[in-house]
């Protein structure tokens, strides 16, 4: 598989700041690369176990599926096993190898049967997966209680466009003008997915704690 | 946000134009932002709605690292073999 002009290069994978912040380097990440460069298979092993849960979670969480994740994440080390020659240390390794994973999931993607069609149109939910709000109503707000499983089992039940824009911008921290390049789309459309992911998330979120609730007072 | 300064805001549009606001938003904290006190004083279903939304987008950042399970523990081993076969060809 070949993702020419998808940012595989250096050149094309400039991070912002907060990739940097966000992706410290990992003890023991350096050396090892500096091996698997030169061809050590034990370094690319390192590597792999190094970066395979964060490589896969975000496959999954791109996916939805866990088959199709281990096929990605399987990619990616592969892609990368290929591509490591031209990393270059100008960024976070891990911002660059998630953007090699992000790049192949979306191709991914696209084959299964989003080519046709750019993901701008493709990726807006229909009206009974967009976030239910009436201006001026007023809804019950959350707990505050509401913790990182919580959301994570929220996010997963996304609709699939909402789920790629939230999680390339609010988990892996992609400015929107990264991620209508990645998507095919605009900036606007861009933000304009975030927050209907934001109100459905926040739709989901009310909805489980109500459930909860319910549940408790029986 | 030059532009919203000065701007006197109805509920209504306050939120039609929270995408665009968030985003500009320092750190994405709009309810920190002093320009917008006033409408989120007088809009309580604004500032909860606000409130709501910064705190999904900062428990999001949590999730950057995983703590769910890995893939599969024979995938590194099915990874080896296709690098090893794809060397041996060339």
């Amino acid at each position: 598989m070949e993702v020419q002009g998808y940012g595989m290069t250096q050149n094309n994978t400039t991070p912002v700041a907060g990739h940097f912040k966000r992706n410290p380097p990992i003890a023991g990440e350096a050396d090892a690369l500096e091996r698997a460069k030169n061809g050590d298979p034990d370094a690319f092993s390192k590597l792999y176990a190094l970066h395979k849960r964060r490589v896969y979670t975000l496959c999954l969480r791109m996916l939805g599926n866990v088959s199709e994740a281990e096929d990605m994440t399987q990619e990616a080390f592969l892609h990368l096993y290929r591509k490591l020659g031209s990393f270059r240390g100008e960024s976070a390794f891990s911002t660059w190898l998630h953007r090699l994973t992000v790049n192949l999931v979306l191709m991914h993607l696209r084959k299964k049967g989003l080519q046709l069609v750019s993901l701008e149109e493709t990726i807006n939910p229909s009206e009974e997966d967009a976030p239910k709000r009436d201006f001026g109503s007023r809804d019950p707000r959350l707990s505050g209680s509401v913790d990182r499983v919580a959301l994570e089992r929220a996010v997963a039940t996304l609709p699939p466009g909402y789920r790629l824009v939230f999680v390339l911008h609010d988990v892996e921290g992609y400015e929107h003008n990264e991620i209508a390049e990645m998507l095919e789309c605009s900036t606007g459309n861009s933000k304009s997915q975030l927050h209907k992911a934001r109100l459905k998330l926040r739709e989901i979120l009310r909805q489980n704690e109500h459930a909860a609730l319910v549940q408790e007072s029986k | 946000m030059p532009e919203h300064d000065e701007k006197r805001w109805t509920c209504e549009e306050f939120e039609k134009a929270l995408p665009d606001l968030f985003e500009r938003a320092e750190g994405g904290k709009l309810s920190a932002d002093p320009r917008f006190a006033a409408i989120l004083r007088d809009c309580p279903q604004a500032a909860e709605l606000v409130r709501d939304l910064e705190y999904i987008a900062e428990t999001a950042r949590m999730l950057l690292e995983p703590e769910g399970e890995g893939p599969s523990s024979d995938l590194w081993g099915k990874i080896e073999r296709e690098i090893t076969s794809k060397d041996s060809i060339q």
